[in-house]
């Protein structure tokens, strides 16, 4: 079965360089889907690529069993919120909102009560007789949703949209942006470098690098077993131990004495990457009871850092450093730089990574 | 504090000085002449004889009308030229070239660059040649020494700062606009004339306030163009200024063309900021 959005081997150069690199994705009608990663990760690329701004790309596209292939940008059932909201500074807010329905053939009266449904449903309806340089980054960030929404497009693209917000009203439309896309049983395709702005929203996540999806799925999959290294690192916080494989079922760190009993045989020779979450890790005083499906080693405290509702302990372990996290209400917090602990976490919450 | 005032007023005064010695002076000099007769004595007559006859309002009609279309054409030669290089040219090296291109005609002198166009137009000129090879026309029309002479002239000559100045202004327009156009989906052209074209506005009323005042101050293009048959304001007021040593009604027809203009300036700004504040007004 086809899937409502079909992206199958989509390249695309730019002379030698190579932005998106035989990319292969489907989403779902009605799918939350964030694309996550660095600056050039070939992100944006992609998601300009659905919305027909990119020319000479190799691959297909198709939305909704149509494809995308000889359509220009003004044809595709896709809207998209821009990064920098991309206002018309010389129309009024609901000129600007009216502009899509009106440029699809829409009546005068007909875009204006578009316009009208599209700014209420962002709250922005007191506001049309306003023009863009008169809002504020939050107003417009508002506005430019609701000029994306006006058209009613199959697909809602949106490119970083919160980049510019400050934390507070970034986290407040976060929520929004999900309830409305829930309500409107749209497609939304978001593009974000936020990690945690992916993973409160989406309902998936396409893990991007160089130019490739590098992992796809649920916010929880890639943050609790992520697909390397390199996404272990980008979601979320990370103790990554680059390690050697010994027999025996453990792990040698590098840089250091430590060995790790983690039941790990196969390829036995092999350099590692070992991810242990901070938050996994418990640190005691006094010597816990380990079974053998526990990890645990011996540790010196380096740093404490209270970072409001949880406090980071640094620890050093035979030449390797570590971080945990625990929660800042736990009253076993109240630890001294330079004493030693006991730090320790269950097998199965760690995890062995090709490097 | 007290120095750095003394020397912020030297920094104003010095602009000020250049602006009184060179601008304001001369100007009010002018003014004055234009107020006395040839003995001294304070007088309205020399504006008098302006409108005495329709000789001069002839003259102030024929500079208008010739000047308004002068501009008129080189908005439509010069905006397609500025939004080819600003939107169509991808390499900044030759973007640079076709500047280079536009403002280079302006190295050499109008005189030389009329008498050009003298050759072009003749009657076995370039111009008819082609036209009549073509079978546009049977025979060669004139069209040397006609006010369609003039207004070529002035258009070939203006082109460059419409082009320089709507390119200015073309090139401050976010391209992400144009995208949010598109991706609204309105098309290309309907794009350009609800995107583009509204937010290069500045760039065509200041490069046609420019052209417009250039062609209404010029002489030496009118007068080489229609070899004197075509009379515009600029050549009485040499003529009185250098042949008929008559300062004082030169004076009052170089002051007459002043008022004129800038009435006629003034209405125009005022017509946009009319239809600009009507658009804002239909909204509410």
């Amino acid at each position: 079965m086809a899937s409502f959005i079909d992206v199958r081997n989509l390249t695309k150069r730019y002379g030698d360089y190579l932005a998106l690199d035989d990319v292969s994705i489907q989403v779902a009608e009605g799918e939350f889907l964030a694309l996550l990663g660095p600056s050039g990760c070939g992100k944006t690329t992609l998601l300009r690529s659905i919305a027909g701004f990119i020319d000479q790309l190799d691959g297909e596209i198709s939305i909704d069993c149509r494809s995308m292939a000889d359509l220009p940008p003004n044809r595709r059932p896709v809207n998209t919120v821009f990064q920098n909201y991309a206002l018309f500074p010389h129309m009024t807010v609901a000129e600007n909102v009216a502009y899509g329905p009106r440029r699809n053939g829409e009546s005068r009266q007909a875009a204006a009560a578009l316009a009208e449904e599209s700014l209420s449903t962002v709250g922005m309806l007191d506001f049309g007789k306003r023009f863009p340089e008169q809002l504020s980054g939050g107003q417009q960030q508002r506005v430019a949703l609701a000029r994306a929404i006006a058209n009613r497009p199959k697909v809602l693209l949106l490119d970083e949209p919160l980049g510019a917000l400050d934390l507070k009203l970034r986290k407040q439309m976060q929520i929004e942006l999900k309830s409305l896309q829930q309500s409107l049983g749209m497609t939304f395709i978001f593009v974000t470098h936020d990690q945690e702005e992916a993973l409160v929203m989406a309902d998936r996540i396409a893990v991007m690098e160089a130019g490739r999806i590098v992992q796809i799925g649920s916010g929880e999959d890639i943050y609790h077993t992520p697909a390397s290294r390199y996404v272990a690192d980008f979601i979320g916080d990370a103790n990554l131990i680059a390690c050697e494989v010994e027999a025996g079922g453990t792990l040698r760190a590098e840089g250091g004495s430590l060995s790790l009993p983690v039941g790990h045989t196969a390829g036995v020779g092999d350099k590692v990457t070992y991810l242990v979450r901070p938050e996994a890790i418990s640190v005691s005083a006094r010597k816990p009871a380990v079974s053998d499906d526990d990890v645990g080693l011996e540790a010196v405290v380096t740093d404490i850092v209270f970072v409001g509702n949880a406090v980071r302990i640094y620890l050093e372990a035979a030449g390797v450093s570590l971080v945990c996290q625990m929660p800042s209400s736990s009253r076993a917090v109240d630890f001294a730089r330079g004493q030693t602990v006991h730090a320790a976490w269950r097998r199965d919450s760690g995890q062995v990574l090709a490097r | 504090m007290r120095i750095r005032n003394f020397w912020a007023a030297i920094l104003i005064a010095l602009p000020l000085a250049f602006m009184l010695a060179f601008f304001l002076v001369p100007f009010l000099v002018t003014v004055v002449a234009s107020f006395h007769d040839g003995e001294g004595e304070w007088t309205l007559a020399n504006y008098a004889k302006i409108v005495a006859d329709s000789y001069y309002p002839g003259i102030f009609y024929t500079t208008f009308k010739l000047s308004l279309i002068a501009t008129i054409v080189s908005f439509l030669i010069g905006y397609p030229i500025a939004y080819y290089i600003v939107n169509m040219v991808k390499t900044r090296a030759v973007r640079r070239l076709c500047y280079v291109l536009v403002i280079m005609p302006l190295f050499t002198s109008n005189i030389v660059r009329s008498f050009g166009w003298l050759i072009l137009l003749g009657r076995q000129g370039l111009v008819n040649q082609t036209l009549v090879a073509l079978g546009i026309i049977e025979r060669p029309i004139p069209i040397l020494f006609t006010e369609a002479a003039i207004i070529i002239g002035l258009a070939y000559i203006l082109v460059p700062f419409m082009v320089l100045t709507i390119s200015s202004i073309l090139q401050t327009i976010d391209r992400s606009l144009v995208e949010a156009s598109l991706d609204l989906g309105s098309s290309r052209l309907s794009t350009f004339f609800h995107v583009t074209l509204p937010l290069s506005l500045p760039g065509v009323i200041g490069g046609s306030l420019i052209v417009f005042t250039l062609a209404v101050s010029a002489y030496v293009v009118p007068a080489i163009m229609s070899g004197g048959r075509v009379v515009v304001m600029a050549m009485p007021i040499f003529d009185n200024y250098a042949t008929l040593f008559d300062f004082n009604f030169g004076a009052a027809l170089a002051v007459g063309l002043l008022v004129v203009t800038l009435i006629l300036i003034a209405l125009y700004l005022l017509f946009i900021e009319r239809s600009s504040r009507r658009r804002i007004a239909r909204q509410a």
